[in-house]
């Protein structure tokens, strides 16, 4: 259930960033997160965790959108670098396991969707 | 109506890297080395705590920081061999955060250590995702538990600096095929060091000690 405590750091960042805006907007209509797939996050729990934290919020009824990022490594011995087949962690060139990770450990607030009236 | 887009790119876990850096600044300046243990429930973390404090007696320069959701048990079982610990209790959360690691790590005889084992909540996908500033993660793993493991909670034995198979006992009385669990753990981290120990017997744990002592 580490979705629930991520969660809580999305809307917490959501709130702070919103509140940031110049000129203040209308309201918060999306929010973009991004997320490698090391975390092992499941979309489905994710989701409802932002629904329930961010009730009573300026964040509530707004969608949040989860983009994932494959994890992708460096061959420290044959320089090999592209996606592995996860969870295993193995070289598809040379075969070795000693490889480092590039990609796949994401976890950021992308961007925010915001809605401003005309005359604003 | 109008909308736009507003670019943001920020670390969701910004605030738990903050505490983690503090802690890594005392770490610093105490020269104390902090290892946090990661496993299941009943792996064998608090045995393999006991087993170490038993087999040196003499050794009285580490502390333990003991997370759990619930009551003081594992702590006054190593508080009764005489080892500096402090409880943590989550109440229901699933795993420890760098804040409260901060605030016990504070309160501890710094001055006295060479090291503090942080034994973290009985769980192997949550602990593994908080950085608590730690020299070095270290993955858990029983033998009672599947070979597989692993390659199932994969960020977990990707970030340890070693992995420790307890139990290794029990394993004439098991299915537990050994070679299996160590090639799953290959598969995940190619370089890490595995350790097979004892708590009952101690086979094992001398080795351990030496690599934590070396870190």
């Amino acid at each position: 259930m580490h979705e629930f405590s991520i969660c809580t750091n999305i809307v917490e960042s959501v709130i702070a960033e919103y509140e940031k805006i110049e000129p203040g907007p209308v309201r918060l209509l999306k929010v973009r997160v991004v997320v490698g797939k090391l975390h092992q996050i499941v979309p489905e729990t994710l989701l409802s965790a932002y629904e329930v934290l961010t009730k009573g919020t300026i964040a509530e009824n707004s969608q949040m959108e989860i983009e994932f990022v494959d994890v992708c490594c460096q061959c420290n011995k044959c320089l090999w670098e592209g996606e592995i087949d996860y969870p295993f962690f193995i070289c598809k060139e040379c075969g070795s396991g000693d490889i480092a990770l590039i990609h796949g450990k994401e976890l950021y607030l992308k961007n925010l969707e915001v809605e401003y009236d005309e005359t604003g | 109506m109008k909308n736009q887009m507003i670019k943001v790119y920020k670390d969701l876990m910004g605030q738990n890297s903050l505490w983690a850096e503090k802690i890594r600044l005392i770490l610093k300046e105490s020269k104390v080395t902090m290892i946090n243990l990661i496993g299941s429930p009943g792996c064998g973390k608090t045995s393999l705590l006991e087993k170490m404090t038993t087999l040196f007696p003499g050794k009285r320069d580490f502390a333990v920081l003991e997370g759990d959701v619930e009551t003081t048990h594992d702590a006054e079982r190593l508080n009764a061999l005489g080892v500096p610990v402090s409880q943590l209790l989550t109440s229901g959360a699933c795993h420890l955060e760098a804040k409260m690691v901060y605030h016990a790590l504070i309160d501890l005889p710094l001055p006295s250590l060479k090291l503090v084992i942080v034994e973290n909540v009985g769980n192997l996908v949550c602990p593994a995702e908080f950085d608590i500033g730690e020299h070095a993660k270290v993955a858990v793993l029983s033998v009672t538990e599947g070979e597989d493991k692993p390659v199932k909670y994969p960020l977990l034995f990707r970030e340890a600096k070693a992995v420790v198979l307890t139990k290794i006992d029990l394993i004439p009385h098991l299915s537990f095929n050994k070679d299996a669990c160590l090639n799953y753990i290959k598969q995940v981290n190619g370089t890490v060091p595995v350790f097979e120990i004892s708590s009952l017997s101690g086979d094992g744990v001398h080795s351990l000690v030496e690599w934590i002592y070396s870190l």
